[in-house]
């Protein structure tokens, strides 16, 4: 499965749910895939997603809030873990999408191989699921619907061959129109 | 800052719509945070970026919010200050204590303390120098400046030496 396949299986259980996007490719998957006004893409400040969402997710708890994160990016802020882990926010839905890999620059490894970033949220007590296939992912995804987070779902998938467009819309007008649509 | 009005600062904030103090402590800002503390207003976060990252989340659902760090966590976050925090033009506070103000302040300090006003200015950042003789006009400042929708910093030299 590619990111742009797991993405469109998502989709169809989050539907218009708020989602905030980490940079590079898995906005720009997101973006092509299914635009919508609570998507968040954060085109910059690589790593943040998570704690985005963590703020969303306190100040919405009504709300189920999803993070799109990759590997290379909760890497480079896994304290994040710990403080989402620590605030306990049961709407926060934690999606890390895992090519072992920083595909956005060129495909440079990650140490997700090694490094089990799932073993590592369940010792910090998140609710944690792991899929391969498509059918876990669906599986999952349906199951989830009644567990309290904070949630965190590793879906390994494999590099793409294709590369989805570019976010053509100004960062403003991003922040904006998902605001109005909380 | 004294910490009689650090404290009160923090009440000021508290009271006039500031709704989230999200950082990274330091000791140029212990009684600011130490009087968040006991508010439990206080949301201490792992590093700096970290902190931003929540309070825009937070922006996001329209809660006013405050970051407070250090000028060497603000140097940390020079990026996602430019492309998280002034690309999407959020409307945070930072208030960040300033090492390396005085010129016999500890040896890691003095380099990043001497290029701080440059770093605020190269950034274009709107920003004010604050003491214990103008720190409710200071105060009044930063609300205006984050309810019109600008990002906006206060500056606490740190005057001692410990």
């Amino acid at each position: 499965m590619i990111r742009k396949e797991a993405i469109e299986i998502a989709i169809k259980e989050i539907g218009n749910q708020p989602i905030i996007s980490a940079n590079g490719y898995i906005s720009r998957d997101l973006y092509n895939v299914y635009d919508k006004h609570s998507n968040f893409y954060m085109i910059g400040s690589m790593g943040l997603a998570s704690s985005i969402g963590l703020g969303v997710a306190l100040k919405n708890s009504k709300k189920r809030i999803f993070v799109f994160d990759g590997d290379g990016n909760i890497l480079m802020n896994l304290g994040s873990l710990t403080t989402i882990s620590s605030q306990k926010p049961k709407n926060l839905v934690h999606i890390v999408f895992d090519n072992s890999s920083h595909e956005s620059t060129g495909g440079q490894p990650t140490i997700s191989k090694k490094i089990d970033i799932h073993s590592v949220a369940k010792a910090l007590k998140y609710k944690t699921y792991k899929a391969t296939t498509k059918n876990e992912l669906e599986n999952i995804l349906y199951r989830i619907e009644k567990i309290k987070g904070p949630i965190l779902i590793l879906i390994k998938i494999s590099k793409s061959k294709t590369i989805s467009k570019r976010i053509d819309i100004d960062a403003i007008k991003i922040k904006q129109r998902f605001m109005e649509s909380l | 800052m004294k910490k009689l009005n650090q404290e009160r600062m923090f009440n000021f904030l508290a009271n006039n719509g500031i709704k989230n103090f999200i950082g990274v402590p330091d000791s140029t800002l212990k009684h600011f945070i130490e009087q968040g503390l006991k508010k439990k207003k206080i949301l201490i976060a792992t590093r700096e970026e970290e902190a931003i990252g929540i309070a825009t989340g937070m922006l996001l659902s329209k809660s006013p919010s405050l970051i407070f760090l250090q000028n060497a966590g603000f140097a940390n976050s020079l990026s996602t200050i430019t492309s998280l925090v002034q690309l999407y033009q959020f409307p945070l506070i930072f208030l960040i204590g300033w090492r390396g103000y005085q010129k016999n302040d500890a040896p890691e300090h003095k380099k990043i303390g001497k290029i701080q006003p440059e770093l605020i200015k190269s950034l274009g950042l709107k920003s004010r120098i604050i003491k214990d003789k103008n720190w409710k006009e200071c105060c009044n400042w930063v609300i205006a400046e984050s309810k019109n929708g600008h990002t906006c910093a206060l500056i606490v030299p740190r005057e001692f030496i410990d």
